[in-house]
């Protein structure tokens, strides 16, 4: 699939720098994007401490790999592509834990605006369904196939779009598409028997 | 009941708040460079070059297949190719057993040296010489 930037890349000027040597540039880069990556990795391997190593390695690739990153895509889709493509690997060499940390809810899925309203608060029976349908959706989640996990947490999880999905994947727009709708069926059947 | 999609999107979308803790990121930091000086340091030896090749290898996915055998057949002609053909060893002089028979030295040697005053009286004091 042909690599093209229609617009300037937000990032152009931290990434000349970081290339040039700037270690505060990539720190900075790592800042921006860490967080969101951290929820990419996070969600696909579902372990906090694999995520903590992975995320390291993502980075110290792409430090080593900056000085042959050519700007062919932006460097959040570059960076994405080494995300995702490390987690995959890292998941295919090692198939064995699971759930370990997504079987707990989340601290901060009790911060979460949608949770902490009044109505919810006034209502402990309904906040511990919430709860239950997270652990579910977390075990769902986790009987998905490593391609079908990929998309929903881009799409659904991180909001990404189709066709950024797509140059991510170095796939097409139709393949994620068809694998979101795979990947949404499943997951609806394994929810079945605990949504009222 | 099965779950809407739209229900399963409001659902996953909740997973987006989640996030590391507070403070994580200075500390991932710290981590990060500590790590890179470590590298850099093993970069420069046997070992640090040799995890480099392995890393290299395991990153290639499938393809480290591909890379490995052509390695192995490369590694296979060099050693055809060094080793002598045998059938050169025909033209060569044919290697014949030696028939030489290991003496006892002659008696007349040994007298001779028997007969040598070596004893330190007649050289003087250890390491001086008399002229």
């Amino acid at each position: 699939m042909p690599e093209e930037t229609l617009l300037p890349d937000p990032d152009e000027d931290l990434v000349a720098r970081a290339r040039s040597g700037d270690t505060r540039a990539f720190d900075a880069l790592i800042v921006k994007y860490g967080e969101r990556l951290y929820g990419l990795v996070y969600n696909m391997t579902s372990h906090k401490e694999d995520t903590h190593d992975l995320l390291q390695e993502v980075f110290a690739k792409a430090y080593r790999s900056l000085p042959s990153f050519r700007g062919r895509s932006s460097f959040y889709t570059w960076i994405y592509q080494i995300a995702v493509n490390t987690t995959l690997n890292f998941l295919k060499k090692r198939k064995r834990r699971s759930g370990v940390s997504l079987n707990e809810l989340d601290s901060s899925v009790h911060h979460d605006p949608a949770l902490v309203d009044s109505s919810h608060l006034a209502n402990p029976e309904k906040q511990s369904r919430l709860r239950e349908l997270q652990k579910r959706l977390n075990e769902a989640m986790l009987g998905l196939s490593e391609a079908h996990r990929t998309v929903v947490t881009l799409f659904d999880i991180q909001g990404i779009p189709h066709a950024e999905i797509a140059r991510i994947l170095r796939t097409s727009e139709g393949t994620v598409r068809s694998r979101l709708h795979y990947a949404h069926l499943q997951l609806q059947a394994k929810l079945q028997d605990c949504w009222e | 009941m099965k779950p809407t999609v739209e229900q399963l999107e409001t659902l996953l979308a909740l997973k987006r708040h989640e996030r590391p803790e507070e403070g994580y990121f200075d500390d991932f930091l710290r981590e990060f460079h500590q790590r890179r000086r470590e590298e850099e340091l093993m970069k420069s030896g046997f070992v640090g070059r040799w995890r480099q090749l392995c890393q290299w290898f395991s990153d290639q996915g499938a393809a480290r297949w591909a890379y490995g055998a052509g390695l192995a057949y490369a590694a296979v002609m060099i050693s055809f190719l060094l080793t002598p053909d045998a059938s050169q060893g025909d033209s060569s002089p044919a290697l014949t057993p030696v028939g030489h028979e290991v003496k006892a030295a002659e008696l007349e040697a040994v007298e001779q040296l028997e007969a040598l005053d070596l004893r330190s009286s007649s050289q003087g004091r250890t390491g001086e010489q008399e002229f």
